[in-house]
């Protein structure tokens, strides 16, 4: 298994292209650190002041981080990727800072500039690091406040940049659009699933990603056939139907804010009551955690991950599974923005079981899980391929340990990070989608 | 005036009075400062539990991490343990809490006592070395780092030189102990040894946070 289909090598064409014509700002270092700046003043508010004042540089938080821990690079420690933060907090906004300016020094452009490799290739914003600080800081979050930073100052990698201004300015992303998705329809419309697209009021609207338009329509189909079953009411949106988030992932808050926006708009405007987000962890991030804060005001609709949608249908009776015949015992891998970022946990469990699944953890689980290494858009930042295949290493261990037979996950970005592991290691751990595992399996 | 009697008047007033405005001046500049109210939809009502919980949790081993970070587990507890013994159950110390808060409790023998302050010593001496030697503790490091764990060495330095009697007055050597203590309660608002007033507020944000997205952090 795991051989990989056209789509996915060109898939990788596109990746590897991308960021070679990407914008770039003509600004002073001058121009760059007043941008910076004045993000970092209106972010460091009382939470990320407690976390600044109370780490006490034990270093503890380097074991949590896949990057390290797999390449033994002390520049990957946590704690570090956000010094320049805290020489800022200390220097500009600390209590202290009139005194701190004595010993602490001034972060100037070339410290944003190094530090973006730090941030941005170096990072997947897991969050695994929280979970192990002694002292409860919350070091994603304040890595995040980094990448806003790096993003006002113009230093987001040219990937990511090109991901998040096509996203922004022409609503497409990979190139895939509104045109992509009608044609994905009327595909799957031959195979016999139907897609209700841009229905005027529906109950559910289902979101997608281009990336499963390229890679995975049969997610898309599974989806729908879960939607169907389960008797939703349910539309996907041509104008609205992309769940990913670039402006999430390079810290832009006007790519981040209309790709929200657009979704909000669509979900009031048919009337939904309930968003299901596709397989993607930091799409889930971005809609059911940000996005109210992000327009400040609280939503009016529901959004559930589509596991967490499966788990409650099964519930309600709307939805029944037969065991999976294929499958013995397999392993979950919890993508770190719905889980440990996001707080879905048991569902995709409880889904897995219904269908008689042995479910092996690894050694690391839950909140403590590891990373797959190339999650939230690390995947496309072409720097960053030999720290990722390290991280994927230690993550295959872990897999291999359980025996399973497959692996299971609830996130794209998380198989395709673990497809694209395994291609360059000829490791053959089948990866599967958890929603396609579903819609295999779905009662009479 | 001696300088036991300096130390033990004037400089005990003046640096306490810089500890405690330090401390409450810090704490109020951190915690006053805005924070944005979170609009998502909490997963479940969280709160006291939640923050006490994560509280609680950090000082217990940390499952799949611990084998990692075993070193740092036991060196941090035995440390605070024995400075505790140290600080509160030795026997002059308690007459001298007595003296302040009007009463007292018994001590430790001053064996048990010398010896948790020897062990506190040299927790703090081999973590001042794998500060300046661990590849990762060495990149993080800054001066503070440094300063903090020197200026807390000096005191149990003084102390057990105090206690043995060794080069010079006890009177002296009481005084400079008490110099030294007050160095520290001087440098502590400035400096990382806030994580003594800093760590479970710090813990309790984290477990709220966390815990109405549903995670047990
Ligand atoms: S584990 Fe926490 S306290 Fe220790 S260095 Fe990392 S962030 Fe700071
Ligand atoms: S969030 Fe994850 S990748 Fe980023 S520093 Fe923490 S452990 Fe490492």
């Amino acid at each position: 298994m795991n051989t990989p289909s056209q789509a996915f090598t060109e898939f990788q064409v596109s990746l590897a292209q991308l960021g070679q014509n990407t914008a770039t700002d003509d600004w002073s270092d001058d121009q760059r650190m007043e941008r910076a700046r004045h993000t970092f003043m209106s972010r460091l508010d009382r939470r990320a002041a407690v976390d600044m004042d109370t780490c006490i540089h034990c270093g503890m938080c380097a074991e949590a981080c896949h990057f390290y821990v797999a390449t033994q690079e002390e520049r990957f420690t946590p704690a570090y990727k956000i010094d320049p933060l805290r020489r800022f907090y200390r220097r500009e906004v600390s209590p202290m800072r009139l005194f701190n300016r004595l010993f602490t020094r001034k972060l100037d452009a070339d410290d944003l500039r190094e530090w973006s490799e730090l941030v941005f290739e170096a990072c997947t914003g897991c969050g695994r690091c929280d979970m192990m600080c002694p002292m409860g800081i919350n070091i994603s979050d304040n890595i995040n406040i980094m990448r806003e930073g790096l993003a006002a100052a113009g230093l987001v990698p040219g990937e990511l940049r090109e991901l998040q201004d096509e996203q922004r300015e022409k609503n497409t992303l990979f190139g895939v659009g509104a045109d992509e998705l009608r044609s994905v329809a009327s595909k799957l419309a031959e195979q016999g699933t139907q897609l209700p697209l841009d229905k005027v009021s529906a109950d559910v609207l289902l979101l997608t990603t281009a990336v499963e338009i390229r890679l995975f329509p049969e997610a898309i189909a599974a989806c729908a056939k879960i939607m169907q079953k389960s008797g939703a009411d349910w539309t996907i949106s041509t104008e609205a139907f992309e769940a990913s988030n670039l402006g999430l992932i390079s810290g832009d808050k006007a790519s981040r804010r209309s790709a929200i926006s657009r979704i909000a708009d669509k979900a009031k405007s048919c009337g939904a009551s309930t968003v299901v987000v596709p397989e993607s962890g930091h799409a889930y991030q971005a809609l059911r955690w940000e996005s109210a804060n992000e327009l400040g005001e609280a939503l009016p609709f529901e959004v559930l991950a589509i596991s967490e949608y499966v788990a409650r249908a099964l519930k309600d009776g709307k939805l029944s599974l037969k065991p999976a015949s294929d499958l013995g015992s397999v392993t979950y891998h919890d993508p770190c923005r719905l889980s440990r970022q996001g707080g879905v946990f048991a569902e995709p469990r409880e889904v897995l079981q219904v269908m008689g699944l042995d479910v092996r953890e690894t050694d690391s689980n839950r909140r403590e899980n590891l990373c797959c290494g190339g999650g939230c858009g690390e995947y496309a930042i072409s720097r960053s391929a030999r720290i990722r295949q390290q991280a994927f290493d230690l993550k295959r261990h872990e897999l291999d340990d359980t025996q399973a037979d497959a692996v299971v996950t609830g996130c794209n970005n998380c198989r395709i990070n673990l497809m694209i592991g395994a291609e360059k290691s000829g490791w053959d751990m089948p990866v599967i989608s958890l929603v396609e595992t579903v819609a295999g399996n779905l009662a009479e | 005036m001696t300088l036991l009697d300096f130390a033990r008047g004037p400089a005990l007033q003046w640096s306490l009075i810089i500890l405690v405005a330090g401390i409450v001046w810090r704490v109020l500049g951190a915690i006053l400062l805005s924070t944005r109210k979170d609009l998502s939809t909490p997963r479940r009502k969280s709160g006291l539990k939640d923050g006490m919980g994560t509280i609680a949790s950090r000082s217990l081993p940390a499952s799949a991490f611990e084998k990692r970070i075993r070193f740092q587990h036991i060196t941090g507890y035995a440390w605070h343990l024995a400075l505790f013994v140290t600080v509160l159950f030795f026997g002059p110390h308690i007459l001298f809490f007595e003296s302040i808060l009007g009463f007292g409790w018994p001590n430790l023998p001053n064996g048990v006592v010398l010896f948790a302050g020897a062990i506190a010593l040299a927790i703090l001496i081999a973590l001042l070395i794998r500060r300046a030697t661990n590849p990762v503790q060495k990149l993080i490091s800054n001066a503070d780092d440094y300063i903090s764990v020197i200026i807390v060495m000096l005191p149990l330095l003084t102390g057990i030189i105090a206690f043995a009697h060794i080069g010079a007055r006890y009177e002296t050597l009481l005084a400079i102990h008490l110099l030294s203590i007050e160095a520290m309660f001087i440098w502590f608002p400035f400096g990382k040894l806030m994580h003594t007033a800093m760590t479970f507020p710090s813990r309790f944000q984290a477990g709220t946070s966390f815990g109405r997205r549903g995670i047990k952090a």
